[in-house]
């Protein structure tokens, strides 16, 4: 009968069954279930409403007019809106810059660019703090040989500069990653495509606009789905470069999953946001899915 | 023009911006060495003043020696618990893998795009029930506990990624063995896995680093600060009454060198790895 | 079909029954405090059965490093001659780490130590939520300094066992220096500022005073001793409870008038780490350091020192160190003997070392001191003791406050917004 063959793929699945039930997915539906509930007694939307309506999460008196904080999730999107068209193009113009011929020791600029996606996070929020304290970092003493003494400080420390010093920093760390990824779809294509573009008399401009990017999209939309899944999640950097502050001037949102979890042992406000992260989460996840089906 | 002209113009152009792009971003890391290197007083008020320029080991050792939080203790115990935490997820998602790439059973589709979502959702998502069910079980505190974690988590990347890869070998080998009369699990084991042995080294490779650099989850299963792995002590390691960049970046780098270590050696996997598994065929 | 359709649901049964199982497995998780006393599920690998022959060895965490570590181990070791069955092992932590471990640490049903060193608002805040000892057995209230108890007990339970006390009386100068260039203790404010004045000509000086740093608890010394002499205790108590605003014209007052024109004169200079601060004020870059008496203990010659209070104040700090016994700990029995001699005897032996600290159990006499600390003991005794403020607050506050003050040290102007800001983060409902 067929139940043998049937059957062998289950025992292959088996083991990978057993540790993700427990320990992934039982977990995942569990905390959905604590979220609606406060104390052991159920709340409804009540948790939702409360801590989505909080300041620390949307600061809507500050945002935009005044400094952060802004609440972790505007946070986010700045974070987004800024870290994502960076790196994006960044990446991009270092690939096609390290592809041109005339560059001598391109593969160690590439490995140069890269090493940030290598190291731990936990010691790129470090480097980022150090890069942006005053006196030992560059970053102020640049701006204090341009003469810009506003920005010769620790940014870090500063509520109008702390998440923007954590992005810029992010951004030297991710572009490696989409570098990565852009050569090697520039790699990948065919040189005919080119040369005959070349022949019907394109210029560079053309060349790009019509044959690189339409041909570079399916790296482009796993860049910007990576990148966006990243921002989203940050949680590293920011818990060591500013701890979220001042004041929860760069709070995040996984920081501040980690703040009620910790700090205020409020655990259904803890699952909670983390249930918003993950509805976030899913939105660049299942457009990636979905493009690729 | 002439053409010579152009070219050179050319060369010095993407020369120059290349290397400015390479200087940029290595200026980080240069920080990081030199304050490492040098005694604090010397990095206070910036490090690429280089009079005076004194060499030393001692952040090296302050750092490995921390009568708080020693690096050497967090080294050996981000290494107990990432090896194991490496070997067994790739050993069970191997297996389902395999089952994904070379079967067709009921729901396997839904059960796919199931872990591929499970790829993007945060740890947050996991670690409150987490964090009860260990304690029910005494695993919070031990590395046990943690390695169990990490494998559960790690499953799902890997069994998309050797799922990938397994899908881009020839199955003529496996259908001949069959025909001899191999049981499926002889197939998987003596002929499949070897194939298959370049994208396990990627994946292997992958997972190591990502445990070794893991904070978060570190911070949610290891209280106790003697069980604390090497990315927990680092933000700890504060000097004595201000911030000792000296020991700080001496730490990091000590820290680092493992996955830097990792990608100079395995570079050709790690990068066909990273691409592989953001991608699918 | 229908065999395709049965083991899909089979498959699809046994994952959602794999599902709520695995949740049988952990119940209780709303009830975020486990309850599970002293036998804990620990992973520490020393022994549990302890018969009394038996050796034992007790953990020990404190703040102390340094010369302030030698005198706390002559106290460790006057215990292990006095109980030779138990070893003691110390390991040194900072509050400010330990403030962010202990309390997940303990959640999860481990503890670092038997018996640990803290801040007395924390240790009543871990004693509220279980995870502490009751140490009413072993504490007799009226053996101490009234008060002393205050910050430990939580509800009539009693967390935390007060240990010597800092006390912050003053400013310290060297005899030696004032002698040399003639300089007398003012006997009253104007005489005060005139000294200031004084030394500020004198060549070779940086400031008068030097101002310690750390992460700003020497700035808050400062500033509670300029309160409790303009203020008095009853202006200090009510800051503490909040019955006080900040921006209260009396608060408002001393600061205007006294402390922010010292600051604003150049009087002050700026935070410097501490104890280096101590090198070089003892050197002679700077004539006054506002210390705790721990400072007599880190001189080359403390019969040098000479104590300057401020004129007219009725009132000191005392900030005694205090210990908690968690619950998680495998040798109760030991560790309750050892808190119970910490807080006793263990006071004797450690005023009659070098730590410059002064006792809180009443029975310890002005003989068991140290002899350079006998003076100050003597002038402590005779004004009132006072709570440490932002010991007392706590939490957030207290970082809050020490920021703040580092922020007027440095821009004296900002005063308005720095009091406004500690009544905005003031915590509600005391």
């Amino acid at each position: 009968m067929n139940r043998p063959k049937n059957l062998t793929p289950l025992l292959f699945l088996l083991p990978a069954l057993i540790l993700m039930v427990p320990f992934v997915i039982y977990p995942v539906f569990k905390t959905i279930y604590l979220s609606f509930f406060l104390d052991g007694k159920f709340v409804g939307l009540e948790n939702y409403r409360e801590v989505l309506l909080s300041p620390d999460i949307v600061n809507l008196d500050r945002f935009p007019t005044k400094s952060p904080p802004w609440g972790a999730l505007i946070h986010n999107i700045v974070w987004i809106a800024i870290h994502l068209p960076s790196t994006v193009f960044l990446g991009l113009g270092m690939a096609i810059l390290l592809r041109r011929e005339e560059v001598k020791g391109s593969s160690i600029i590439k490995s140069i660019v890269f090493l940030g996606m290598v190291i731990p996070m936990i010691v790129g929020g470090l480097i980022i703090r150090f890069l942006f304290e005053e006196g030992a970092g560059v970053v102020p003493a640049v701006f204090k040989a341009l003469g810009i003494e506003r920005l010769a400080i620790t940014w870090t420390a500063y509520p109008e500069t702390a998440l923007l010093s954590a992005i810029l920093g992010s951004i030297w760390i991710w572009t490696g990653f989409s570098m990565l990824m852009y050569s090697a779809g520039l790699a990948s294509i065919p040189k005919e495509y080119y040369e005959a573009a070349l022949i019907d008399g394109a210029n560079r401009f053309q060349l790009f606009r019509n044959v690189t990017w339409p041909l570079l999209k399916p790296i482009t939309i796993v860049v910007v789905a990576m990148t966006l899944l990243w921002d989203l999640k940050i949680f590293d950097i920011v818990y060591v470069a500013t701890g979220g502050g001042p004041g929860g001037a760069s709070m995040v949102l996984a920081l501040q999953m980690w703040d009620y979890f910790a700090r205020a042992l409020n655990y259904n406000y803890a699952a909670v946001v983390a249930v918003l992260l993950t509805v976030l989460t899913f939105i660049p996840a299942l457009w990636l899915l979905r493009r690729r089906e | 023009m002439a053409i010579p002209r152009y070219k050179l113009k050319r060369y010095i152009v993407s020369n120059s911006l290349a290397w400015l792009v390479g200087l940029i971003w290595l200026i980080p890391f240069i920080g990081v060495l030199m304050a490492s290197i040098r005694p604090y007083e010397e990095i206070v008020s910036g490090w690429w003043n280089l009079h005076p320029f004194t060499l030393t080991i001692q952040n090296y050792l302050n750092a490995f020696n921390h009568p708080m939080f020693p690096i050497s203790q967090g080294l050996k115990n981000s290494l107990i618990v990432a090896i194991p935490s490496t070997l067994i997820p790739l050993i069970v998602a191997s297996l389902a893998a395999y089952a994904f790439a070379r079967y067709s059973f009921p729901i396997k589709h839904y059960l796919f795009a199931f872990i591929v979502l499970l790829m993007a959702l945060p740890q947050q998502m996991t670690v409150v029930p987490l964090y009860f069910l260990l304690r029910n079980l005494h695993l919070l505190n031990t590395f046990r506990g943690l390695i169990i974690v990490h494998s559960a988590w790690g499953l799902a990347w890997i069994i998309f990624f050797m799922r990938n890869y397994f899908s881009m070998l020839p199955t003529d080998v496996e259908e001949a063995a069959k025909i001899d009369g191999a049981t499926d699990f002889q197939i998987f084991y003596k002929i499949v896995l070897p194939m298959a042995l370049p994208g396990l080294i990627s994946a292997a490779i992958l997972q190591f680093t990502w445990v070794w650099s893991d904070f978060f989850l570190a911070l949610v299963f290891l209280q106790n600060p003697e069980k604390y792995v090497a990315t927990q002590r680092l933000p700890l390691l504060r000097g004595q009454y201000f911030v000792d960049w000296g020991i700080l970046t001496a730490a990091s780098i000590m820290v680092m060198m493992v996955p830097l270590l990792v990608y100079a050696v395995f570079q050709k996997y790690y990068i066909s790895g990273m691409i592989g598994w953001s991608t699918e065929k | 079909m229908p065999r395709r359709k049965g083991v899909s649901l089979f498959l699809i049964g046994v994952l959602v029954f794999a599902i709520v199982a695995s949740g049988c497995i952990s119940p209780g998780e709303e009830s975020p405090t486990s309850t599970t006393p002293s036998t804990s599920p620990t992973t520490t690998p020393s022994p549990t059965e302890t018969t009394p022959a038996e050796k034992v060895t007790l953990k020990v965490i404190g703040p102390w490093s340094g010369a302030e570590l030698d005198a706390f181990m002559e106290v460790i070791k006057e215990f292990e001659a006095q109980h030779p069955n138990i070893k003691v092992e110390y390991k040194t932590y900072r509050a400010e780490d330990l403030s962010t471990i202990l309390p997940l640490q303990f959640e999860s049903g481990d503890t670092p130590a038997d018996v640990i060193a803290m801040w007395g608002w924390f240790i009543a805040e871990m004693g509220q939520k279980g995870h502490l000892m009751k140490l009413n057995d072993v504490i007799n209230p009226e053996e101490y300094v009234p008060g002393i108890l205050d910050t430990v007990t939580v509800n009539g339970d009693i967390y935390g066992a007060p240990f010597t006390a800092a006390a912050k009386p003053g400013f310290w100068y060297r005899k030696s220096f004032f002698q040399k260039h003639g300089l007398k203790p003012p006997q009253t404010w104007d005489e005060f500022v005139a000294l200031l004045d004084q030394i500020k000509q004198i060549e070779g000086i940086k400031a008068p005073i030097v101002s310690g740093d750390s992460v700003g608890w020497p700035l808050s010394d400062v500033t509670e001793h300029f309160i409790l002499t303009f203020g008095g205790k009853e202006l200090q108590l009510k800051l503490i409870n909040g019955e006080v605003k900040w921006e209260d014209p009396e608060v408002k007052d001393i600061f205007e008038q006294r402390l922010v024109p010292l600051l604003e004169a150049g009087y002050f200079s700026d935070p410097i780490e501490w104890t280096s601060a101590v090198d070089l004020w003892w050197k002679g870059d700077y004539a006054l350091y506002f210390m705790g008496t721990w400072i007599t203990g880190m001189v080359e010659d403390p019969n040098d020192l000479g104590l300057i209070s401020l004129p007219g104040v009725k009132a000191m700090v005392l900030a005694p160190d205090y210990f908690m016994v968690p619950k998680y700990t495998e040798h109760p029995k030991e560790a309750l003997e050892l808190a119970k001699f910490l807080a006793t005897e263990g006071q004797r032996v450690h005023v009659g070392t070098k730590s410059g600290k002064l006792a809180t159990w009443k029975k310890v006499s002005i003989d068991d001191y140290w002899e350079p600390m006998k003076d100050v003991a003597e002038v402590v005794a005779n004004v009132e003791s006072a709570p440490d403020l932002d010991d007392s607050v706590g939490g957030e506050w207290q970082k809050t406050f020490w920021d703040q003050l580092k922020l007027l040290w440095v821009q004296p102007d900002r005063l308005d917004e720095v009091l406004s800001t500690l009544d905005a983060k003031f915590p509600k409902g005391g």
